[in-house]
């Protein structure tokens, strides 16, 4: 059961083989045997939502998946070795979450498993990629590695988590909207995140939440909850998501008219939606933390350029084959620069086989810069290998025309806080 | 894993939640239509239906199912030949099922089965009629079997089974669709179709014919949508008349094969039900962060069972009602039989409805998957670097148009039952004025499900 990325082509693969024999033959018989033994394509276990709730997702971490393997195979593989996905669907349930990881290590003896994004997914995934000491690269922004609920297999180098993310807001929201805060958030663990970690941060810049508006999940109109918003307010923060995040934006719009507070939300709310949808005109002028900035800027980065061209994604965001088929942009690099730290990693630890893996684990666990390249498109990261979880540049854009237009670029400092765990205290 | 186990894991998740929720354009767009204006419009056309029916000359339900003859049908006997095209490709399927790739969405055997199959042929065999005869994967092999051993089915089918074997195995492979944890894991899939191939084809062997218009329910339930397929053979002649015209001509169907038919509705009902918010809310389950199929599976099984009940129970009832009004002094039996059919266009309109969105999408994966049937890099259709898109679910414009078709197809279902019952009635041995009455709360309970069907579609869905 296995899905070869067919990244390589004719002359990439002829390089690729006079290459690694012109480097063969240059060394002594042992390593030469060694080198022909390990010739066998790294198994990456790729836990994809395929089916049930996080399919949408599911789509576009698979093409970034594929995009990124193909890179790298055709860059001649990680040390000399094709990498190998076997794609097998977890239907974002926990409990097949497990049984999948399970599957990799067991029935495809693969070398890391890697690409799962729904929290509760990883969590019910993770406990058992422990047990089977099976390296786990996860891409979910969930703040579970961190909190240090999961275990020493178990990493997230590819992308940040919430935490870090609502946290690193609250300078620019204090200094440049306004320091009087209203959130609207839905009733679950989701929203509750946000109203806890921007909460604290508001108030760390001098900052004060006035009003924290909590919306039942199954809500689908939101006229009512309005004029709980006080008159005071400056900025109104929201992070709906759901179906009915469009009523919620064109009701907010029929509320406010022309004369609202400033509006800052969370691109979750819009992923994959089209921001000059009609309907849609009230969020002109407001803003949105995207993790990588959906439109391309003015000042495109060469790397940004690369990435998007191999995924096959447009300077707005949407798939080159279909204007309208937007990505989930400000997600989906976790996959592709996740894949490079692997590579990284499995690089620097001289792994050969399964046998490797706590290897591979010290050998992540020991990297901590990760600087701005073709393999972190979208921008520098520091890695904590106590904590497991990378730290990165977070980005403000507001609706201009239609388009979002990045305002600011978070430091990296602004996303750091202070350890909750040193999972290297773990046995291997 | 224990329930324990899994209720740990799902408290864990309440506690810390990624970021991500399933991006919901689509259905964004959806609560954004004038959803309950089209719905008044849909369950008006329904009820005006009725009036007019009620009005029209008793002749008038004829007329509209009318026939025209086209040709004769050709007697050629291919069907042997292509029913053994069908078990080939079903054993590719079933190798590839176990050998290719486990994600569903490359691996050719859950595409063919539930996107192609399920979606597809079912569709077509209900819009335009019979291919099963051609299509289906034992008929063929079965005659190459006797070809071959030159022995006949030793056995009698037991009659007192009645179609009831069939109702039993439609209600297995209902729960396999909807309860099942991961119906789309393709080795796992793979089995259960292997294993019913072998089952269904052993009954054939053993029981003959009979076994399979009786026992083998995905025949049973092609057979019954055939029959409201517009082509049809009418005195040896291929003929073409509205949907549900080849149900007029036949005896009603047994009772078993009467409960088959409404359960086809009653199944279909609680897919999109099962779905929706509402759903979610009655189990105590936030619908922006559904735990997953495998925390729902009992829940499910007894919203299947409970559904298709509830449905038998009221369609009876209905039926009851009208004949004591009219009164008409048949056995329920008799009448549940005759109006089951009524039920099919409803069935059918709402089974296109409900999966057209997921055709769109998995209908690109097939294409996909047949154009490099083995994942070897073959390109048979010369489609090189082909992404699927869901960019239709991302405007309002295409969001609309998609769903109007939707509500299209379970309006349209319900008039043809509405004109279909219609016919029925009148064909009762009656009087005009009795069969009207008698038929009314059948037409109003229609009416009144037109509404529901409406509502399923508009309605905010979790999964």
């Amino acid at each position: 059961m296995t899905k070869l990325i067919k990244g390589t082509t004719r002359r990439g693969a002829l390089k690729t083989l006079a290459g690694a024999a012109a480097g063969t033959a240059a060394l002594p018989l042992w390593a030469r045997y060694a080198q022909a033994q390990s010739s066998e394509p790294i198994k990456i276990g790729f836990q994809q939502h395929s089916t049930g709730i996080g399919a949408a997702y599911g789509r576009w971490y698979g093409r970034t998946t594929e995009a990124a393997v193909k890179v790298i195979n055709d860059g001649g593989g990680i040390n000399g070795r094709m990498i190998e996905v076997i794609a097998e669907d977890d239907g974002t349930d926990p409990k097949r979450g497990a049984e999948v990881v399970e599957k990799f290590a067991n029935q495809h003896n693969c070398d890391v498993a890697f690409g799962t994004l729904f929290s509760h997914v990883v969590i019910g995934s993770s406990p058992r990629a422990g047990e089977l000491k099976l390296p786990y690269f996860v891409v979910s922004e969930g703040h579970h590695v961190a909190s240090g609920m999961l275990n020493r297999y178990t990493l997230q180098p590819g992308i940040t988590d919430v935490k870090s993310q609502v946290q690193a807001m609250a300078p620019y929201v204090s200094e440049n909207l306004g320091k009087k805060v209203t959130m609207i958030f839905p009733d679950f663990a989701f929203g509750h995140d946000h109203r806890d970690f921007f909460s604290a941060a508001i108030e760390a810049q001098g900052g004060e939440v006035l009003e924290k508006i909590a919306i039942p999940p199954t809500e689908t109109s939101f006229t009512k909850y309005f004029p709980r918003i006080p008159r005071d307010t400056e900025v109104l923060y929201h992070v709906m998501v759901g179906p009915a995040v469009l009523t919620f934006v064109k009701e907010l719009g029929e509320f406010f008219g022309p004369s609202s507070p400033a509006i800052f939300g969370f691109i979750d709310s819009l992923e994959a939606v089209d921001i000059a949808s009609p309907g849609l005109e009230f969020l002109e002028g407001t803003y949105f933390w995207e993790g990588n900035p959906r439109y391309a800027q003015a000042d495109q980065t060469e790397y940004d350029k690369a990435f998007r061209a191999a995924v096959g994604v447009d300077d707005n965001g949407a798939s080159i084959s279909d204007p309208t088929d937007v990505s989930t942009y400000a997600h989906m690099f976790g996959c592709w620069e996740t894949l490079h730290v692997i590579k990284h990693g499995l690089e620097h630890s001289g792994y050969q086989g399964p046998g490797d893996r706590a290897k591979l684990i010290e050998a992540v666990e020991a990297l901590t810069d990760f600087p701005e390249g073709h393999a972190h498109p979208q921008g520098a990261k520091i890695f904590n290998g106590k904590t497991h979880q990378v730290f990165g540049h977070q980005y403000i854009s507001r609706v201009e025309n239609g388009k979002l237009v990045r305002v600011h670029t978070t430091s990296i400092e602004d996303t750091l806080y202070p350890d909750e765990v040193d999972y290297t205290t773990q046995p291997l | 894993m224990t329930h324990r186990v899994v209720l740990w894991i799902a408290g864990a998740a309440l506690l810390c939640p990624s970021k991500a929720a399933a991006h919901a354009a689509e259905q964004g767009f959806v609560l954004l239509l004038p959803t309950d204006v089209y719905i008044a419009a849909g369950v008006a056309t329904v009820a005006l239906t009725v009036l007019v029916l009620a009005m029209l000359p008793a002749q008038a339900g004829e007329t509209i199912f009318r026939t025209r003859s086209l040709r004769l049908m050709p007697s050629v006997r291919l069907r042997h030949l292509t029913s053994l095209v069908s078990t080939a490709i079903l054993g590719f399927l079933i190798w590839r099922g176990f050998t290719g790739p486990g994600d569903p969405l490359s691996n050719p055997m859950p595409l063919f089965v539930w996107t192609v199959w399920w979606v597809g042929l079912v569709s077509l065999q209900g819009l335009f009629g019979n291919h099963w005869r051609w299509t289906n994967p034992w008929t063929g092999a079965a005659k190459l079997m006797a070809f071959a051993t030159g022995l006949r089915a030793p056995f009698r089918y037991p009659r007192w089974f009645g179609s009831w074997p069939g109702v039993f195995v439609f209600m297995g492979f209902a729960g396999f669709l909807l309860t099942d944890p991961a119906p789309a894991d393709p080795a796992r899939l793979a089995a259960f179709v292997g294993f019913y191939w072998y089952t269904a084809f052993l009954g054939l062997a053993l029981f003959g014919p009979a076994w399979l218009l009786r026992a083998e329910a995905l025949t049973m339930l092609m057979r019954a949508y055939g029959k409201m397929g517009i082509f049809g053979r009418a005195r040896g002649r291929l003929a073409m008349g509205l949907w549900g015209w080849q149900a007029l001509r036949q005896a009603p169907p047994g009772l078993g094969l009467a409960v088959l038919i409404i359960a086809l509705l009653g199944t279909g009902s609680f897919d999109g039900l099962n779905e929706t918010f509402w759903w979610l809310g009655q189990l105590g389950i936030n619908p922006l962060e559904f735990p997953g199929r495998s925390v729902v599976v009992a829940q499910n099984l007894v919203g299947l069972l409970a559904s298709n009940i509830a449905l038998i129970s009221v369609f009876a009832g209905c039926l009851w009602v009208g004949d004591r009004l009219a009164g008409l002094q048949r056995s329920l039996r008799e009448t549940f039989c005759l109006y089951a059919p009524s039920i099919l266009p409803i069935a059918l309109g709402y089974h296109i409805a409900h999966y057209l969105t997921s055709f769109m999408v998995d209908g690109q994966y097939v294409i996909k998957v047949i154009n490099d049937p083995l994942g070897d890099g073959s390109a048979f259709l010369g489609l090189r670097d082909f992404y699927v898109t869901t960019g239709f679910f991302n405007t309002p414009a295409t969001v609309k148009v998609i769903w109007l078709s939707q509500a299209g197809a379970v309006v349209a279902g319900h008039v043809v039952a509405i004109l279909l019952a219609h016919a029925i009635a009148m064909r009762g041995g009656v009087g005009r004025r009795q069969a009207v009455i008698a038929q009314a709360p059948l037409a109003a309970f229609m009416v009144a499900y037109t509404f529901f069907g409406l509502w399923l579609l508009a309605s905010p869905r979790g999964l």
